[in-house]
Formats: C-alpha cells, sequence, structure tokens
C-alpha cells in the first residue's frame, strides 16, 4: 500500500539546510525518513534543521530516528536543531526528555 | 454512548495498519466525548503497543495478526487491549522504561521510550504473556468537553 502519508521539503540556504516535513511519522513511514535524512546528516559544513510546524503525529519511532540524527551530528561538531514544533508534539519531546538536544537556533 | 460495548479489529501485524487503529481510536474516543488532548495521548500509547507487536511478534517467515479490542466501561472509561499470538516475545521480558532525562549525547537511546510513552500517556498499562502477549491499556476520561 502506497500513501504519501509523509512528505518532505528541503531547502538549502546558505549554510543552512531547513528539511519541512509533514504529515505522520511513524513506524510505516520510519524507514523513509531514514533514508531522507542520511544523506543530510552528512553535511557538516552546514546547520541541518528539522521544520515540525506541519507534523501531526510522532511516536517513539521517530524520536528514535532524531536521536540518531542527533548523534551522528554530535559526532561530526554539526548543529542541528528543530523549528516551529507543534505542541502537542513539543509535549512528546518534553515528557521522553529529548527537548534539550533538539534547541535550534537557525540562523544562529 | 450510554451502554458498556466492545469494538474488536483484527488487523495484519504490518506497519502499515496501525493507522487504521489509531482511526478507529479516534472515532470510539470523541463519540466518549475524551478530549482532544486525552485521544492524541491515547493515539501515541495504543500506536506503541502495535508497534511492538508489530516488529516482535511474528518472525518475517510467518506474518501474523494484532487483535485490538476498544471496550467503553461506565461510559467515560476507555480500555484497549492489543493482542497477537507470537510464539516468541524475548523482547518483552526486557520491560524497563526509559526516559532521556538526564543523560549525556552518548548515553541518550530510544530502547525502553514506547513503554514510558504508554505509561506516561495512559491511566493503567497491563502485559500479560502467555503465548503471546496482550498489552491492555485504560484511560479515564477527564474532560467533559466535545472534541
Amino acid at each position: 500500500m502506497q500513501s504519501e502519508k509523509l512528505t518532505f521539503q528541503t531547502e538549502n540556504l546558505d549554510g543552512l539546510t531547513v528539511v519541512r516535513i509533514a504529515g505522520e511519522l511513524d513506524l510505516e513511514v520510519a524507514s523513509q525518513m531514514r533514508s531522507v535524512m542520511e544523506p543530510l546528516m552528512e553535511l557538516s559544513d552546514r546547520k541541518l534543521v528539522l521544520n515540525l510546524r506541519d507534523l501531526k503525529y510522532i511516536d517513539s519511532t521517530g524520536i528514535g530516528i532524531l536521536i540518531s540524527i542527533v548523534k551522528a551530528r554530535h559526532s561530526r561538531n554539526a548543529p542541528f536543531g528543530v523549528e516551529e514544533v507543534p505542541s502537542t508534539i513539543q509535549k512528546l519531546f518534553d515528557m521522553t526528555g529529548i527537548t534539550p538536544f533538539l534547541a535550534a537556533s537557525p540562523n544562529a | 454512548m450510554r451502554n458498556d460495548g466492545t469494538v474488536t479489529l483484527t488487523v495484519p501485524a504490518k506497519a502499515e495498519f496501525v493507522d487504521i487503529i489509531r482511526l478507529t481510536l479516534y472515532g470510539i474516543a470523541a463519540k466518549m466525548k475524551f478530549s482532544f488532548e486525552e485521544i492524541e495521548d491515547m493515539k501515541v500509547a495504543v500506536s506503541e503497543a502495535c508497534n511492538n507487536a508489530v516488529l516482535h511478534a511474528y518472525d518475517h517467515s510467518q506474518p501474523g495478526q494484532i487483535e485490538v479490542s476498544f471496550t467503553i466501561m461506565n461510559d467515560d472509561r476507555l480500555q484497549i487491549a492489543v493482542s497477537d499470538s507470537g510464539i516468541s516475545f524475548e523482547q518483552v521480558s526486557d520491560r524497563s522504561t526509559s526516559t532521556l532525562h538526564g543523560k549525556s549525547i552518548d548515553e541518550i537511546q530510544s530502547g525502553g521510550l514506547g513503554l514510558y510513552l504508554m505509561q506516561a500517556l495512559m491511566d493503567e498499562v497491563e502485559i500479560r504473556s502467555n503465548q503471546g502477549t496482550s498489552v491492555i491499556l485504560t484511560k479515564r476520561r477527564l474532560a467533559q468537553e466535545p472534541v
């Protein structure tokens, strides 16, 4: 079954790449998310930001993917953050304790 | 919905069917007048239970099914049971919950987050293992707002 459950829009600016994800990030689309993010995780010459404004759903699967992005970026000494996090998603970030690892100032 | 009753659905134990479970949950919980936030909480909790069944209950040579039942109790409590009949479920014996609080970047990992979220988002979580696994999640409606 095919579905456009999760869509990606990547914007490359000067020293910054912003990936907007929209839809639901669950187990079904986890591998899709990983394959989109993997090449971007390696760009150590720029800041990587995930814009979550249109993300409607996340669970521990997606949070697990974020953890691996955080670790990969950290090992490359490259910045990573999230922006425009909906309040329901932010609540899950706060509960799981991932929030401090996602601090983003995209234009810093 | 005044009367107690149970809605049951059975789906293949595959990731692409978990959102259908969320949809059914929404329909029932909305009828029971759970708040938007309570429904969002339950959607994550039930998905975590279903994800476990998808990932661990069956091996790839023997695709299985997940049975999810929604029981309405006393008009304001919803009990959701997610069951599989998988043979091996060693991972469930590692039933430790874990969060990222107080850990360094090197220490953080995702194991235990699913179980933690189920417990944090629901009022009660019970796991029964016997020739398969049942995860029973219960939440009582607090707010009396229509969705």
